[in-house]
């Protein structure tokens, strides 16, 4: 009988999945993961991609601000600069998606990095505000440098293909959000078993003592800006790919606050929280339409009352959890795991 | 701990049944809408939805097509772009709908390639971009009037046709917001304005809203235009810009195209508003003269006693759905079933429709837009009619 974990090395404290049973519950996610394209409908279909890409950007941001501490208002730009990468390198130059996909990140990386330099002077609200700055930057780029970006009416793109398989539907699309979603995931858990994930961790609670650790601070704040846009640049490369338009439209300030929105509510800090937060973001705003939605068909006069408490109870429910969870969804899904995990014999 | 999972069950069973739901077999024609009921663009989108509600329901009350009721099925969208494409899948996943309503330039782009190559369904929107009017690219798209840039035509050629001042070329000035909606018709603007001999010697460009609108001020107040045409914006910074102006003693004739031609717009100008002009693709509500205005204020009257003004934008809504019934009639009368793919066949066969007076006599013929327009000047608070449907196809 499974009574408790004994670790008798450093090695299984650091290990991802702690024990069998966390195998065979990730194992059982996994197959419900695949088989959830092949009963779902064109609408979850197209929500679960949302939330996948939604995930990978997150996981991005909360690199940066959750691990890392720095805070950043330009995440949307990063994303959109991956989108534009992507775009430009499919249409003009007629590179594979296999070859774009990374080349995005790489893109937005560099992007990110260059915003990362005033970080070493800038923390807190004021680098908030050189990140802002960047994020108008990059939206006056998108809309201006027509030549390059389309200008306002963007760029259309072509389903990606992958070993001659066209994902042109969001079935086929799915598998690609997933298997990147795995990816991304599953680097960014590891991420912080590395040295380079540590020291974000060390800069995050006192950067002072964090260089007296000897972490060079310039270098591993860059690489966090870096890491993080590099995870942007690839969500909006998929993006792009999957609405197979992308305008300046789909970047806005809006968008990166969102984002940070997300992770606070999944939990910053968290590589869970990240996809809590997304999912959340994503689905739970749809949820609330559908219920609104049947009101409506039972009142239909109260729908110009009914419609726009929507973002009412959106917004309250944000409220709600960051009242009485401040660490997040993630924290809310520890309490829970912990509730059953000598369960039914926890005394 | 049980309330709350017996709770969480009753949520899930009725999202499910929501959702996956059973569907009859009706004889009915669906036409789904993704509105923007809400969010910003809601000003607009809670009377466009208004208007194609009450045009099928007026469609339905003569007769529908053959006996055939017209189903209008909607969601909101909250105008954001996400949103609006997941109401588009779940509306075509429920219900299967023949032709489809949209909000925004936005989602017409990003839906178009599907749209193209899987759903197939008509697709009408709140956009007058000419990208998506393009048949060769997006034949299931259509406008539910001119294009702006077919708008901005309008105006030119309105100015084209006026008295020469001592004889010399018309002077114009382009005053957009930077935004697609505000840059849209900008080229094809700058073209026909050289072809039909007009000067344009300003462009000013602003933030959506602009507050401070000093210099571009300055800047016509430099280059003297003798027409000022705003595009992208729906009410501010236009009132300032024309206050300015008269502060500044300009002589200038302001114009505005589809969104800044409302009734809004004019209260909020109070007496400023006086001989401001603009192209509008309808008619408006007190036009009482106009059959299918009269047809409106009949249906309002009876499903809607306590209303008492529909602005332009419930125009909009009640014209597409005029397109919806034309081009199901069409199929009918045609002997074809009603299919989104033989729906489209009919857009660019709808020639010499008489609308009733809402848009003139209309042709799809050359484009999936109607490129008619009439130009309004503002008087007592109302817009008056100084021309008659002007064409920009002949």
């Amino acid at each position: 009988m499974y009574i408790g974990d004994f670790k008798e090395a450093y090695a299984s404290d650091q290990a991802v999945f702690v024990n069998t049973t966390s195998r065979f519950w990730l194992g059982v996610l996994f197959v419900l993961l695949l088989i959830f394209p092949f009963v779902a409908g064109d609408y979850f279909l197209f929500m679960a991609n949302l939330a996948g890409i939604a995930i990978i950007g997150a996981v991005g941001l909360n690199i940066l601000t959750g691990f890392a501490g720095q805070i950043s208002l330009g995440h949307a730009a990063f994303i959109g600069v991956g989108g534009y990468t992507a775009a430009i390198l499919a249409t003009r130059f007629n590179l594979p998606f296999l070859l774009c996909l990374p080349l995005s990140g790489f893109m937005a990386a560099f992007f990110g990095i260059i915003v990362g330099g005033p970080s070493l002077r800038l923390k807190g609200l004021y680098l908030c505000i050189a990140t802002l700055a960047a994020q108008l930057i990059l939206e006056f780029v998108f809309v201006h440098w027509e030549s390059v970006t389309g200008g306002i009416r963007g760029i259309n793109v072509s389903s990606p293909e992958i070993f001659g398989f066209v994902l042109d539907n969001d079935f086929k699309f799915y598998f690609l959000t997933l298997v990147m979603v795995i990816i991304c995931v599953t680097a960014a858990r590891n991420l912080f078993r590395t040295r380079v994930g540590r020291a974000f961790i060390a800069i995050r609670d006192r950067d002072i003592s964090a260089e007296l650790m000897g972490i060079n601070l310039m270098q591993y704040k860059l690489y966090a800006f870096g890491i993080s846009s590099f995870f942007a640049g690839i969500s909006g490369c998929l993006w792009v790919n999957f609405l197979k338009t992308v305008t300046p439209e789909h970047f806005p300030l809006m968008e990166s606050v969102r984002y940070l929105a997300m992770i606070i509510v999944g939990g910053m800090g968290s590589i869970l929280g990240s996809i809590f937060g997304a999912i959340f973001m994503t689905i739970v705003p749809e949820m609330i339409k559908t219920i609104l939605g049947l009101l409506v068909n039972i009142f239909p006069t109260a729908m110009s009352f009914l419609f726009p408490l929507q973002q009412v109870i959106f917004g309250l429910l944000i409220v709600g959890f960051l009242i009485f969870e401040p660490h997040g969804l993630a924290e809310i899904w520890y309490r829970i795991k912990n509730y059953f995990h000598l369960w039914p014999f926890d005394h | 701990m049980k309330k709350s999972i017996v709770l969480t069950m009753a949520l899930f069973l009725s999202l499910l049944l929501s959702t996956g739901g059973v569907s009859f077999a009706e004889d009915v024609i669906k036409i789904g809408a993704g509105q923007p009921i809400t969010g910003r663009f809601a000003f607009a989108g809670k009377h466009i939805h208004a208007g194609l509600m009450d045009s099928l329901g007026y469609a339905n009350e003569q007769g529908g097509v053959d006996g055939k009721k017209f189903k209008y099925i909607y969601e909101d969208t909250g105008y954001d772009l996400k949103r609006a494409i997941a109401s588009f899948k779940k509306l075509m996943a429920k219900d299967s709908p023949v032709m489809m309503y949209g909000e925004s330039t936005g989602v017409g782009k990003a839906m178009a390639p599907e749209i193209n190559s899987r759903y197939h369904v008509v697709y009408g929107s709140t956009s007058f971009s000419e990208e998506l009017s393009d048949r060769s690219k997006n034949p299931y798209i259509f406008v539910s009037g001119p294009t702006y840039a077919q708008q901005f035509g309008v105006l030119l050629k309105y100015i084209a046709n006026q008295p020469k001042k001592n004889n010399k070329p018309h002077r114009v000035a382009f005053f957009y917001s930077d935004t697609e909606f505000g840059r849209d018709p900008i080229p094809f603007a700058r073209k026909l304005a050289k072809k039909l001999g007009i000067e344009v010697v300003a462009e000013e460009v602003t933030k959506v809203g602009a507050v401070d609108i000093t210099s571009q001020l300055l800047d016509l107040k430099r280059n003297k235009p003798d027409y000022c045409i705003f595009q992208g914006y729906v009410v501010p910074p236009i009132p300032e810009v024309i206050r300015g102006a008269k502060d500044f003693g300009l002589d200038i004739t302001f114009m505005g195209t589809f969104w800044a031609m409302s009734k809004m717009l004019l209260g909020k100008l109070g007496p400023d508003a006086e001989g401001y002009m603009g192209v509008s693709p309808y008619s408006y509500w007190y036009m009482d003269d106009v059959p299918m205005i009269q047809a409106m204020h009949a249906y309002t009257k009876k499903h809607h006693p306590d209303v008492e003004y529909r602005p332009n934008s419930y125009m909009q809504g009640w014209f597409t759905g005029m397109i919806y019934v034309k081009l199901a009639k069409m199929c009918h009368e045609a002997g074809l079933a009603i299919t989104g793919e033989n729906l489209k066949n009919m857009i660019p066969k709808i020639k010499d429709w008489d609308t009733g007076g809402l848009n003139g006599v209309v042709s799809f013929d050359k484009s999936n837009a109607t490129g008619t327009g009439k130009v309004y000047k503002a008087e007592n608070g109302k817009f008056v009619a100084v021309s008659d449907w002007i064409n920009l196809d002949e």
